[in-house]
């Protein structure tokens, strides 16, 4: 909210620095979002009279003024505009002045004349004709001539001001009013805050003559109140009020429209003024809209309305959505002779979704939806009276007609003055409590150490204890809070399992050298199309958002791939030679679609690889060695993910669970992504490790004897997998085989075709004692038969 | 006889002193020493000596042998420590020359900045707890004393699923779900991931982390919550560090406020970083609304506590002196590297 000091000090004696101020009103709960000086805009403007004005020898359009700036020398300016003549009073920016567009004025020569300075234009001070008359004339701006030369422009133009940008909370909704925020820094300053006490003269005529109001639908309009002025004498606002209006952000118009505005901004509450002649009916009638019926707003724009829409109706039609704005047929024009105004409470969440439905958000509605105070009503209707009465805009009617179904009595709370310090945790004396709470209007009496309470309606917020406490204490000074170390109970500073075998994960892979990477959790909804999943693969299955920032970000994800993937290619692209990259995340599964309750979560981690030196077998080594860690036992089948290469692919098994796919990327998905080099990618479920029971490590004894190596050098059908030709070993192994370690695959010209040369390295060991060739005979020899069932043979 | 010892005596340790390598002491050994040397064949001739003086000479030509086998050791021993120290001269290289590193990954500098985070909350008591980040309508904003159509609402741009489900704008969901499943004692800390529709910019982005706390005990006071995120800010921004409260409002705290700590790059003498203040706001906390604990079935006349919520990005961006806080979802290995 947007304030001058000069609209605030008519209600309040400011006499500390503007610093000084906004650092009070920090630390008392207002923040400050913005200073403006005015005056700092303009800088070394002065009015100045034109004594003297010649041709310039050498330019047509040129013309030599000498200037009278109100000191004892005059100054020579040239000018090229044509609408000066002598004796003017113009704006005369001197050497070295400043204007509000920008400008830097220095003296120089125009045309090898002298010019000591400019003479202004109302365009080049960024004036309007509501800001000084003439100022959109085209030429320089030719002011008052009662002004003395050398009067600063800042004075004439009232720019000796300064604009104080206030954020008001969401709990204090009367402070988003220039009273609030005065009340507010009176209590600040210590000083007297000063309320304006409305009167007027009413003329003899009673507004129930002209009209009348009916509230149908009181639950939506607590309280509508209505009065009538007539013989409008419709004209520009005083100066004092078209400052007011600007500093905060308004355009002034006219006297009517700006005292319905300057009440709205003094007050918190806003108003409206209807043209009396334009009610049909001579009735006000606050009512639900009924379902499709039109209505055209001040905005020339057209609604339909549908039955949870209050509305203000004359008798015919609706007129305006109640709160929100105007109705095009009934504003004030020119021509008004009188005015209906109306000054209501009307329900926030209705407004609310009735301002949302009809896309339109005003300062009138903004303020309804924050809530407006039902006594409020009242004294806002009387300032703008006042106002009008002041201002000699018109003539006010007597009689009122104001309806309500009640009106709510003063919230009393009664509340221990020890209890506020408990939660507190400093003692504040009682009596400064209660001369804080009277300060905030909130009228308190002290007894045996009981706080009573009475508080204004317009405190709705101040509901309790914890409420009172923070009353006290955002004036009392939160530097009186003091750090205590905690007491009471240990607690202890556990993790969860989940996030104990998360940070395992991460720290093995962190070993192995990969590198986390964070991705946002939405992704766009043709995403997923580059893993060419089938129609009906579940990953397609996904949440979507309703009001997503863009279609980019509009999916939540079933898989990490894309995002991974995405990834890689960036740094590809910013020519990374090679990564190794894991990202650990939740993957979002609709238990149905459309989405009826919360969809599951689970976690997942991707891993994502390129460079020289990673093939499938560096992946598929990470992701064993990650089920190692966790005691799985796991098996590894070929999969067909349309992504992936159709021959470098895998899924791992757990009993008849899937818990991970890997591979290497299809070339097709590679060049779509725009990664042209060999990539690999895994995803993994993470549930299946966190389940996984971690066994404790129990030592077992080292061995007490050598082993026996022997390899051995196999010929077999190219297709046959490893997996295969390991279980043959092990199962003819038996107890004394220890390990056996795949050493060589050969393909090619030195055997035959459809043939593949492998070989092992295998270790026996005993417990009892060293073996001898003899003890491993019998081992080997099951070996051998086991392998020749599988259709290996020894290699000579 | 003994002129030939001695003269065999001269020759041999002048020999000796000219031998270069091992090779050539071995071939000296041989020619002297050897069944065929040369002291062996004036040993075999000792029958052309007088009886009486084989005892001297034959004593002498073992002296002569001995001193030999000395001098040989001697002499093999030095040119073996000379032979090493040629070697381990011509192996000298230039130990400025960079050295080899396996690569090492890491943690996202978020993930780096949140483990300190729950050592020290950990140190203090706190569990770490985790929470449904697709949250219902009454976990987010209606446990949390928002209700429906609450101005309140409008400080968060909330994305939805569905009517009543959203995506969580606040880690403050968790404390009502930890409320409701435990009694007090409470000391969580939650961290995790929250969504708002924010515009992505340098200092926005639409998924961001927190990472909440609560506690909730008997005679909790705001000087403990004081305590607590003075020791929090003194860890992480240095010891120095000073903690100051501002007046604020969230709907779930009161009182609420604005915690602000000295600026860690001035000291609090105002800089560009703190934007001459000398302060540098971190986080938003309160005890917690009686509202808010009742709803949770715990008494607010028997219990309070409070609560607060730290802006995981904004710490690790002003941690680390991060620019714009899209570098920390755009994963460019050049910047991850660097933590």
């Amino acid at each position: 909210m947007k304030i001058s000091l000069s609209w605030l000090r008519r209600y309040v004696d400011i006499d500390v620095p503007v610093e000084e101020l906004c650092d009070k009103m920090v630390m008392s709960g207002f923040e400050v979002e913005g200073i403006e000086d005015l005056s700092e805009t303009m800088q070394n403007v002065v009015a100045a009279r034109i004594v003297r004005l010649e041709k310039h020898p050498d330019a047509d359009k040129l013309q030599i003024c000498t200037m009278d700036i109100g000191a004892e020398e005059t100054v020579q300016i040239v000018t090229g505009a044509d609408n000066v003549f002598e004796g003017a009073i113009v704006p005369a920016a001197l050497h070295d002045s400043h204007l509000p567009n920008g400008m830097h004025i220095k003296k120089g020569k125009l045309r090898g004349v002298p010019s000591n300075g400019m003479l202004c234009s109302g365009e080049e001070l960024c004036l309007k004709d509501s800001d000084y008359p003439g100022a959109e004339v085209y030429g320089i701006l030719i002011l008052n001539e009662d002004i003395v030369p050398g009067t600063d422009m800042r004075e004439v133009l009232r720019l000796n001001d300064t604009v104080i940008d206030f954020k008001i909370t969401a709990n204090r909704p009367d402070c988003n009013s220039v009273l609030g925020v005065a009340r507010e820094i009176a209590v600040a300053l210590k000083t007297e805050f000063r309320l304006p006490a409305p009167s007027y003269k009413t003329v003899e005529d009673d507004m129930k003559n002209h009209i009348d109001i009916e509230v149908t639908d009181y639950d939506l309009c607590p309280r509508y109140l209505g009065r009538v002025v007539k013989n409008l004498r419709i004209a520009p606002s005083p100066d004092w009020m078209k400052d007011c209006l600007k500093a905060a952000g308004m355009r002034p118009i006219n006297n009517i429209v700006d005292i319905t505005n300057f009440v709205m901004l003094e007050t918190g509450q806003p108003m409206h003024a209807f043209d009396l002649r334009d009610i049909a009916g001579a009735k006000i009638i606050v009512r639900r809209a009924k379902d499709g019926e039109p209505m055209t707003t001040l905005d020339g724009k057209d609604h339909t309305l549908t039955s949870d829409m209050l509305v203000i109706a004359d008798a015919e039609n609706p007129s305006c959505p109640a709160g929100i704005m105007g109705g095009l047929n009934s504003e004030i024009k020119e021509d008004s002779q009188d005015l209906f105004l109306e000054c209501a409470k009307f329900r926030r969440d209705s407004v609310r979704r009735t301002a949302r439905a009809l896309g339109m958000r005003t300062e009138s509605s903004a303020r309804f939806e924050k809530g407006v105070d039902i006594h409020t009503v009242e004294y806002a209707m009387e300032r703008a009276l006042q106002l009008i009465d002041e201002l000699d805009a018109g003539d006010v009617l007597g009689g009122v007609i104001d309806r309500y179904e009640s009106l709510p009595a003063p919230r009393v709370l009664t509340v221990k003055a020890d209890s506020i310090t408990d939660l507190l945790g400093v003692s504040v004396p009682h009596e400064t409590m209660a001369e804080i709470l009277n300060s905030l209007c909130i009228e308190t009496t002290l007894e045996d150490g009981v706080l009573t309470c009475r508080v204004p309606s317009f405190r709705d917020d101040v509901e309790g204890r914890a409420d009172l406490a923070e009353e006290v204490m955002r004036i009392y000074g939160y530097d009186h809070i003091v750090g205590t170390p905690m007491t009471g109970a240990v607690t202890r500073g556990k993790k969860l399992p989940e996030r104990i075998k998360t940070d395992r994960i991460k720290a093995l892979l962190c070993a192995n050298g990969l590198q986390e990477i964070t991705t946002y959790s939405f992704i766009g909804s043709k995403a997923i199309d580059l893993l060419k999943l089938p129609a009906d693969d579940a990953r397609r299955q996904a949440v979507v958002l309703k009001n997503p920032l863009g279609d980019e970000y509009s999916t939540m994800r079933t898989q990490l791939f894309t995002s991974m993937l995405t990834v890689m290619a960036t740094n590809f692209n910013r020519k990374a030679k090679a990564v190794r990259l894991f990202e650990v995340s939740k993957l979002f599964i609709p238990k149905a679609l459309p989405l009826t309750e919360q969809p599951i979560e689970r976690p997942a981690l991707s891993i994502g690889l390129y460079g020289d030196g990673e093939s499938f077998f560096t992946l598929k080594g990470l992701i064993e060695q990650l089920f190692a860690a966790f005691d799985l036992t796991v098996k590894y089948v070929r999969s067909n993910e349309p992504f992936l290469h159709p021959g470098r692919q895998a899924t791992v098994m757990c009993g008849d669970t899937a818990i991970a796919v890997f591979g290497e990327l299809h070339p097709d998905t590679a060049e779509e992504v725009g990664l042209t080099t060999r990539a690999y990618v895994a995803q993994i479920e993470l549930p299946a490790l966190f389940e996984a029971e971690s066994k404790l490590v129990l030592y077992k004894p080292l061995p007490r004897f050598p082993a026996v190596e022997r390899d051995l050098a196999l010929l077999c059908d190219a297709e046959l997998p490893a997996a295969d030709i390991e279980e043959a070993i092990r199962l003819g192994g038996g107890k004394l085989l220890e390990s056996v370690k795949l050493f060589d695959v050969y393909q090619g010209a030195q055997i035959e075709a459809g043939k593949k040369s492998v070989a092992y390295s295998l270790w026996f060991r005993s417990n009892e004692g060293t073996l001898s060739d003899s003890d491993i005979e019998p081992a080997l020899n099951k070996i051998f038969k086991k392998l020749e069932e599988k259709g290996c043979t020894l290699r000579a | 006889m003994k002129q030939q010892l001695e003269a065999l005596r001269v020759e041999a340790l002048a020999q000796l002193d000219a031998l270069s390598s091992q090779k050539e002491i071995e071939d000296f050994r041989i020619r002297m020493l050897g069944k065929k040397g040369e002291l062996t064949a004036l040993l075999r001739g000792m029958g052309s000596v007088p009886a009486e003086e084989r005892p001297v000479i034959g004593q002498m030509v073992n002296e002569l042998r001995q001193l030999l086998e000395e001098k040989l050791e001697t002499k093999a021993s030095v040119l073996a420590s000379e032979a090493k120290n040629a070697r381990l001269a011509a192996e000298t290289i230039d130990v400025t020359l960079p050295g080899e590193q396996r690569t090492v990954g890491g943690l996202h500098p978020l993930n780096n900045v949140l483990e300190d985070l729950i050592d020290i909350f950990r140190s203090m008591g706190f569990d770490v707890v985790d929470g449904p980040e697709a949250e219902t309508d009454y976990y987010n904003f209606e446990a949390l004393n928002v209700p429906a159509d609450h101005p309140a609402r409008d400080m968060q741009d909330t994305f939805y699923l569905a009517d009543n489900l959203l995506l969580r704008t606040q880690t403050s969901a968790a404390q009502i779900r930890t409320m409701e499943n435990r009694k007090p004692p409470i000391r969580i800390i939650c961290p995790g991931r929250v969504f708002r529709a924010d515009e992505v910019d340098a200092t926005h982005s639409p998924v961001f982390h927190q990472v909440e706390g609560l506690v909730v005990d008997k005679g909790i006071t705001m000087c403990d919550l004081k305590g607590v995120l003075e020791q929090f800010a003194r860890e992480i921004y240095g010891p120095q560090t000073k903690v100051k409260f501002r007046p604020s409002f969230f709907p779930f705290t009161e009182p609420s406020v604005e915690v602000d700590v000295s600026c860690s790059e001035c000291g609090g003498e105002g800089c560009r970083v703190c934007k001459g203040t000398g302060w540098i706001e971190i986080l938003g906390a309160g005890m917690v609304h009686p509202r808010v604990l009742s709803g949770c079935g715990i008494d607010p006349e028997e219990y309070s506590g409070f609560a607060f919520g730290i802006g995981l990005d904004r710490l690790t961006t002003t941690r680390h002196k991060i620019s714009d806080i899209r570098l920390l979802f755009e994963n460019d290995v050049r910047f991850l590297d660097q933590f």
